[in-house]
């Protein structure tokens, strides 16, 4: 192999074979308050569906997939003809069981699914509705969409941020609540739709918001687990979602 | 006002059972004459279902207008397992029809798909429904579970030894799923990005097989045209355009919702006497008829028809119906900016016109909606748009382009004022031609 010489000229962001900045530390480029949530920036940026650059956790791998899972994932297998079909049911079940997907988890669906982690974290990175970062027990989605937005949608959107006291993306310091923008619900004839959990809320105006925000703190008060997501979920409210995400007992595919 | 509103001059052929929960239990479908059209048809043979529904001259409902009839005549029994697909990822903004039609008839929607799959000899219907939409697929899975107890999906279908499978499959927040390919890609447990066509789906589709792909309401029109023929559907709408269409109506209107009509309805009838006219006494400004992906009508250009050709001489198109209406207070371009917004962050990122292209014109267009953009970048938007129009895989570039060149031709003053006076004009100009 020809002798590496110094690229002179032509490339001035060349920072030399060794770096002339390897001497720095993360901290001393990003400084030391960073981290590592991506700055929020026009419509729906960052946030939840943002990876932190990954600076300190590797997350501890967690169970997925047992006991009922387990049953309602082979479940899933059967409707399609190949393992791969089962990807975006298998990711959703995961979401289902910690309310938010790590890259751990991703791994643990890939090896179900005899998918490379690499692909299922670039299939999950994809779409919107996988959280990779854990939300608040409510999560608040508003369509500021054209047909919500004509009738005061972004004033909605605002009247959320207002009243929980976050940043899009944020979870509220009592951990009920994460607000974030949402493109169009499919809802348009009853702006502002407004989607908290799994639950629509339709013809949603500014004034109403403190009211719909104290109803949520009063059921997150009693045995209302809040999100369909996430471990504590009372049977009654698991039924309809296993259900809801298509696992329900209907038969199988040859 | 009590949802669904029924106005009288309404023709309800879809959307009879809306706001009737009885209708979705298999039971009270059954009593509303249900899964007679799916019976009449598992004793048809195949072509002749097709020849029906041909007959009938439906078109696609989920933007394109393609005859379904034909769409269907492309599968021959040559021994391939094929897919009957259900595209109910709606996500047009400005689209709701879907949706209703899913949360009040969920056994229309699967008795129109198994008579499509009997037609084109699927085994398995596969309903994908977006992931947002939890509420109707709740309704729709408990539809299906209610089909499989009572013989009517599976593997026995209706005791005539067929087996069709009918899956929910829920997406998971992707609104360029809704175009075709990419919804098969979504399907198999890919990125739902589109695939060059050719091949097209009848011949290599979902899981690299014949696949057909309907609109919920294409495919809920089906049962209907089985029972009554296909004559009988003709006798609706125009002679090009037949049929009933769900037109869903948002904006500011006094009556927002969905209101079914033959094809070929008067725009201006529909907005000023169905809706109810403009919200608070105010002016008609634009009207989208399409939702969003579709250029943009002035005032003075709703004097159309709603039919496929007639929407399209006017120089913009039907799309799904979704008609979105702005009245005179409306800052265009901070409309036009929150739509172009939308595609920006739904490209799906393979093509650079697109993906370049959307997040640019999402720049520009925020500029001047602050008061910072000049009038060279009114030429820019419109070169951008060009670049972005016939150049890429699917026509979600087109659909970021249409609106942003339309509202430019339509509505240059206000672009103008933006950019000259740093303000939006829009309110002051409403107040003066309203004093």
């Amino acid at each position: 192999m020809a002798e590496k010489t110094p690229i002179q000229g032509g490339n001035p962001g060349w920072a030399g074979e060794l770096g002339e900045f390897a001497h720095l530390k993360e901290e001393d480029v990003r400084g030391s308050a960073y981290v590592g949530q991506r700055p929020v920036e026009g419509i729906a940026a960052g946030g939840i569906n943002a990876y932190p650059y990954q600076l300190e956790e590797r997350h501890p791998e967690r169970p997925l997939f047992e006991g009922p899972y387990r049953e309602r994932l082979n479940k899933i297998l059967e409707r399609y003809p190949d393992k791969q079909g089962a990807l975006l049911p298998a990711l959703n079940l995961a979401q289902e069981i910690h309310g938010y997907l790590t890259p751990e988890d991703m791994a643990v669906v890939a090896r179900e699914l005899e998918l490379s982690p690499a692909y299922v974290r670039g299939v999950a990175t994809f779409y919107t509705m996988y959280n990779r970062r854990p939300v608040g027990r409510y999560f608040i989605q508003v369509c500021t969409n054209v047909a919500c937005n004509l009738c005061g949608g972004d004033e909605v959107f605002d009247a959320f941020c207002d009243a929980t006291g976050t940043e899009p993306g944020q979870i509220s310091s009592d951990g009920l609540f994460t607000v974030m923008e949402a493109e169009c619900l499919g809802a348009c004839g009853f702006p502002t739709a407004v989607q908290i959990n799994d639950r629509y809320y339709e013809n949603v105006n500014a004034e109403e918001v403190p009211t719909i925000l104290e109803s949520l703190r009063e059921r997150a008060q009693g045995t209302d687990v809040g999100s369909v997501v996430g471990p504590s979920v009372p049977d009654a409210i698991r039924k309809t979602v296993e259900i809801a995400s298509g696992n329900g007992a209907h038969g199988g595919h040859d | 006002m009590a949802y669904p509103y029924r106005h009288p001059k309404e023709t309800r052929i879809l959307s009879e059972a809306f706001g009737d929960p009885s209708a979705r239990t298999l039971e009270g479908w059954k009593k509303r004459g249900g899964y007679k059209a799916l019976e009449a048809a598992l004793n048809m043979t195949p072509e002749e279902v097709v020849g029906v529904i041909k007959e009938s001259g439906l078109r696609g409902r989920g933007g394109a207008g393609f005859p379904t009839g034909v769409k269907w005549s492309f599968f021959k029994d040559d021994g391939k397992p094929h897919y009957f697909l259900i595209n109910a990822d709606e996500s047009e903004p400005g689209a709701f029809k879907d949706r209703e039609l899913m949360r009040w008839t969920p056994h229309q929607v699967i008795e129109g798909a198994m008579i499509g799959a009997h037609a084109i000899r699927a085994q398995h219907v596969y309903i994908y429904i977006r992931g947002e939409f939890f509420e109707p697929a709740q309704i729709l899975a408990r539809a299906i579970e209610e089909c499989y107890a009572a013989g009517i999906a599976g593997k026995n279908v209706m005791g005539t030894g067929r087996t069709i499978d009918v899956t929910l499959h829920l997406g998971a927040g992707a609104y360029i799923c809704g175009e075709e390919t990419a919804l098969m890609n979504s399907l198999e447990g890919r990125r739902g990005q589109p695939r060059i066509k050719p091949p097209y789906p009848a011949v290599s589709g979902a899981f690299g097989q014949p696949t057909n792909i309907n609109n919920v309401e294409t495919v809920c029109a089906v049962p209907h045209i089985v029972n009554n023929g296909g004559a009988w559907y003709k006798t609706f709408g125009t002679e090009k355009s037949p049929g009933t269409k769900l037109f869903n109506v948002s904006g500011h209107v006094v009556r927002r919702g969905n209101f079914e009509f033959p094809l070929g309805f008067s725009l201006k009838e529909l907005i000023y006497d169905v809706c109810g006219g403009i919200r608070d006494g105010r002016k008609l400004k634009a009207v989208i008829p399409g939702g969003s992906s579709v250029p943009i009508l002035s005032a003075d250009e709703i004097d159309i028809a709603l039919d496929y050709e007639s929407v399209a001489a006017a120089g913009t198109m039907l799309g799904t119906a979704s008609i979105i209406v702005m009245d005179d207070a409306t800052c265009m371009v901070k409309q036009v900016r929150r739509m172009v917004d939308f595609y920006a962050h739904e490209s799906c990122g393979q093509c650079t016109p697109c993906r370049e292209g959307t997040a640019w014109l999402a720049k520009i267009l925020r500029r001047i909606e602050t008061g910072q953009g000049s009038e060279a970048d009114l030429d820019a938007l419109l070169d951008i748009g060009k670049n972005m129009t016939g150049t890429t895989i699917c026509v979600l570039s087109d659909s970021a382009a249409a609106p942003t060149a339309s509202s430019i031709k339509k509505f240059r003053d206000e672009y103008l004022s933006h950019i000259r006076d740093g303000v939006c004009n829009a309110r002051a100009v409403a107040a003066g031609a309203n004093a």
